[in-house]
């Protein structure tokens, strides 16, 4: 009973990286940027659900919608105006990231102070299935995270959008030869990416914590994720999601402690080493 | 291969002699808050300088925290032993974290650009795991306190001026070798920075100057984990969290990369910005995030640049 507990939180914790690290990936794949500021919109998301809901008296729903679309904007203004102009250089995309990730953080702190805030996830209980206690939030998130994972694979499977973004990560020049504008995707694609870390955090923060420094375990995960799928890679960071997902559940059911982090850090460093192309193995992009 | 330079040139000198005014700084003042500052400088000096050696070699470095750590619990564990002693304790402090480099640095070193900063970033978080997971030795996530101050000859380092003068020394002795060590090697590293495969083709044998640059970096951050250590007392994991390496890389770049007056000025003006937010110190990473966008988007060169460029300025208006 244990196992198939800990199979539903791992799953249901695989379903919350898959959204983060899926969106760190395309930009990774797309733009070539290492978002550092990932755990920054991860944060943000919930900040912005939680005024929403606690200054504005909207239904958790409509908040959580107002937090995508708000981290989306954000995204989209920052690619636009600041890391357009330096994209091709990738340690002064990476020191524009983390000089934003710093900026909300802090702007977090100054408007809400550093401690949690009451942020409460409307629907309590649990479902019962035998002896099993499924916690509603928990299922409610996993259904939502899944419901997101299969929109983003519409859009970028079946959509001429998702085509022109695939065929930007693919290769850049033939993209824009073929017609493609990155000035007018990049932006896009930095704003789905960052739409869906806020899309997490507005789900994910009432349920675990919000405070100014969640973002820092937000982006260590999304790392590990999406270096043990292969950097770019979305099949890959999906996967990944999953597995670090149950290490994670499997670990603190049965070992405690960090263990559990510790062996997957190793691993991808391993990986990072000895093959920078992931689990599946693609080559995506060249460092 | 490379013309011998000369070993210590003007912008050497000169943090040599800013640092060493830290040496007088007790005859005029006993104030707790300025010993406060000067430390956390001289301690965030070394620590940036050794992200600056890598960064002469165009690589973004996270895991100067980590070897920090090392040479910090390499003091804190002779301390339960009773060695206290300076003359043991720095070249220790150096030794290990530089040893211990070159077998990470055969792995990591292979790796540039995107993928060297993503795997320190790893490094630092897998240090900082290792240090909660290994009670035995680090004392775990209760950290080891109460280490006996330093010693040298017959002088205890034990009182507030003590520690600052030390701390100084050791800021000296930092820059000392990061300006030997990027001086002597300056033409290489300048050709790994500007290209390194083309470096590579030319016959400059890459791997062996990036491994010794990476073991001076990691030796230096272990001098700033000994004065971490020495200045704290106890030795604990938060201190040397991976989010700190942040804070050093910040400090050099907003310095400005050119030079090795770059970190320096940038650490002296953000460590004093810092307190300036007084108990709201953790805004000050909030002016590091605005100052970092702007020196990446406007002043590539950061504050050492934009003076190098006002005396250019003066001077061409003079002629």
């Amino acid at each position: 009973m244990q196992f198939l507990q800990a199979t539903i939180i791992g799953v249901s914790l695989g379903a919350q990286y898959a959204l983060l690290a899926l969106g760190f990936t395309l930009i990774f794949g797309i733009l070539g940027v290492v978002n550092f500021a990932h755990g920054g919109f991860y944060m943000l998301g919930g900040y912005v659900a939680y005024s929403c809901v606690a200054y504005v008296g909207l239904p958790f729903p409509l908040a959580v919608l107002i937090a995508v679309l708000a981290t989306a904007a954000l995204g989209w203004v920052f690619e636009l105006f600041l890391l357009e102009r330096l994209v091709d250089d990738h340690l002064a995309t990476l020191m524009l990231t983390l000089g934003l990730y710093l900026v909300i953080t802090t702007g977090a702190m100054s408007a809400f102070g550093p401690l949690s805030m009451d942020f409460r996830f409307p629907v309590g209980g649990s479902l019962h299935v035998g002896t099993l206690y499924l916690p509603w939030q928990n299922l409610i998130v996993l259904g939502v995270c899944l419901a997101a994972i299969g929109a983003l694979w519409l859009v970028l499977f079946r959509t001429d959008l998702g085509r022109g973004l695939r065929a930007l990560a693919d290769d850049r020049a033939v993209a824009m030869a073929q017609g493609l504008r990155p000035k007018l995707l990049f932006p896009m694609a930095f704003a789905l990416a960052t739409g869906l870390a806020g899309l997490t955090g507005a789900l994910v923060t009432p349920i675990l914590s919000l405070s100014p420094g969640v973002g820092d375990p937000v982006l260590a995960t999304s790392f590990l994720t999406v270096i043990l799928g292969g950097l770019g890679s979305l099949e890959g960071a999906a996967l990944a999601a999953f597995v670090v997902g149950l290490v994670e559940a499997f670990s603190s059911v049965y070992f405690g402690g960090s263990i559990g982090a510790l062996v997957l850090f190793v691993l991808v460093l391993l990986i990072l080493v000895f093959r920078p192309t992931g689990l599946l193995g693609r080559t995506v992009r060249g460092a | 291969m490379h013309n011998k330079p000369a070993l210590f040139g003007w912008p050497e000198l000169i943090s040599v002699l800013v640092l060493a005014a830290g040496f007088f700084v007790p005859m005029y003042t006993r104030s707790v808050l300025v010993y406060s500052i000067l430390n956390q400088a001289f301690i965030g000096v070394i620590a940036a300088q050794s992200v600056w050696i890598m960064l002469r070699m165009n690589l973004l470095s996270f895991a100067s925290p980590a070897f920090m750590a090392m040479g910090g619990y390499t003091v804190a564990i002779a301390g339960q032993h009773d060695i206290t002693n300076a003359l043991i304790l720095v070249p220790a402090a150096f030794l290990i974290p530089a040893l211990t480099s070159i077998p990470l640095g055969a792995m990591v070193l292979r790796l540039r650009g995107t993928y060297f900063v993503l795997v320190t970033f790893v490094l630092s978080q897998i240090l900082q795991l290792l240090l909660f997971e290994t009670p035995g030795l680090t004392g775990g996530s209760n950290g080891i306190s109460g280490i006996p101050p330093v010693t040298l000859f017959d002088m205890e380092f034990g009182s507030n001026k003590m520690v600052l003068k030390f701390a100084c020394g050791l800021a000296i002795l930092a820059t000392i070798i990061t300006g030997v060590v990027t001086r002597w090697f300056r033409q290489p590293f300048a050709a790994i920075e500007e290209n390194e495969v083309l470096a590579e083709s030319l016959g400059l044998v890459v791997w062996r100057y990036k491994a010794l640059g990476f073991m001076v970096s990691a030796g230096v951050a272990g001098l700033a984990g000994y004065s971490l250590v020495n200045m704290l007392l106890t030795a604990h994991p938060t201190s040397f969290e991976s989010g700190s390496a942040v804070d050093f890389i910040a400090y050099t770049i907003i310095g400005g990369r050119a030079t090795i007056l770059g970190p320096l000025l940038g650490t002296g003006i953000l460590v004093y910005a810092t307190n300036l937010f007084g108990t709201h110190g953790q805004y000050a990473q909030g002016l590091y995030g605005v100052l970092i966008i702007l020196v990446v988007l406007v002043a590539r060169g950061g504050l050492t640049g934009l003076v190098q460029a006002l005396l250019r300025t003066v001077i061409r208006r003079k002629a």
